[in-house]
């Protein structure tokens, strides 16, 4: 399962789903199930670990929206090889590590994994070029 | 091109129709010189999305909504074509979605509750099912 980047690719959309039932829980937790159901029409927004997990889903769905593009790109090229997967298995990890990370506000480590998951991407398009 | 590809397509039709459903609104609402302008925050006013009728915003939030549904459906339906998964339940589910991400913009204006977050969770489970799929 962890052997070829398409099912990371998988396997990190099961995550980032993961992450937004956290974040959906914590906020109604905090703003009450009726808020949540309502058509919010007055803007609420949660704090503490809730809102945090909310700014952690907005940045695994812009990593995401880097990330899968660069392994279509490899995909598409037949240009899978160790490297890839590695960059690939790097960024899983990284990610996966940076949401709690994040929730538990543990300074630096969560800026460490994002720049993990950063930087597989960026070889990720190295690769497919 | 498979069935999944199909919906996929569709799907962001819907999300481009849904474009066009809250800038009407809201250019009428705001004016085109708001709306054309640089949106700078002016003191003590909330900002620009802040500033429509309900209704607006209601369809603001679909579309913000969407986004986040439309990229995990992408990712499954990426997944499924090229890993081989497709098949009869994976195309099934990518109806499923686009079924219910197309009720969910009239629930969400018509502020059908609890509808709206029924049919958002049909959406995802649909979507988590194609993930699952490629999977297994």
């Amino acid at each position: 399962m962890f052997t070829d980047e398409l099912s990371i690719l998988a396997l990190y959309g099961l995550y980032v789903a993961i992450t937004l039932v956290l974040q959906a829980s914590g906020t109604m937790q905090q703003l009450g199930m009726g808020y949540l159901l309502s058509s919010r029409d007055e803007g609420r927004s949660a704090s503490g670990i809730a809102a945090r997990l909310e700014r952690a889903l907005w940045n695994s769905i812009s990593a995401m929206a880097l990330f899968a593009p660069a392994i279509l790109i490899l995909q598409a090229r037949d240009g899978f090889d160790e490297n890839s997967l590695l960059a690939a298995q790097v960024f899983l990890i990284a990610r996966v590590v940076y949401v709690p990370a994040y929730a538990f506000g543990i300074v630096g480590l969560r800026s460490l994994a994002w720049s993990a998951g950063f930087f597989a991407t960026i070889i990720l398009y190295f690769l497919g070029l | 091109m498979s069935p999944e590809l199909t919906v996929l397509a569709l799907a962001a039709l819907l999300q481009m129709g849904q474009y066009v459903l809250m800038s009407v609104p809201a250019n009428m609402e705001l004016g085109t010189r708001a709306t054309l302008g640089p949106r700078d925050p002016a003191p003590g006013q909330p900002p620009l999305a802040e500033r429509v009728s309900p209704r607006t915003g209601r369809l603001i939030r679909a579309l913000d909504n969407h986004f986040e549904a439309l990229i995990l459906f992408t990712i499954a339906v990426v997944v499924v074509t090229l890993s081989g998964a497709s098949s009869g339940f994976t195309a099934a589910m990518a109806w499923l979605y686009l079924a219910a991400r197309v009720a969910y913009v009239p629930a969400y204006a018509l502020g059908l509750s609890p509808w709206r977050s029924l049919v958002w969770l049909v959406g995802f489970a649909a979507t988590a099912l194609m993930l699952l799929a490629a999977l297994v």
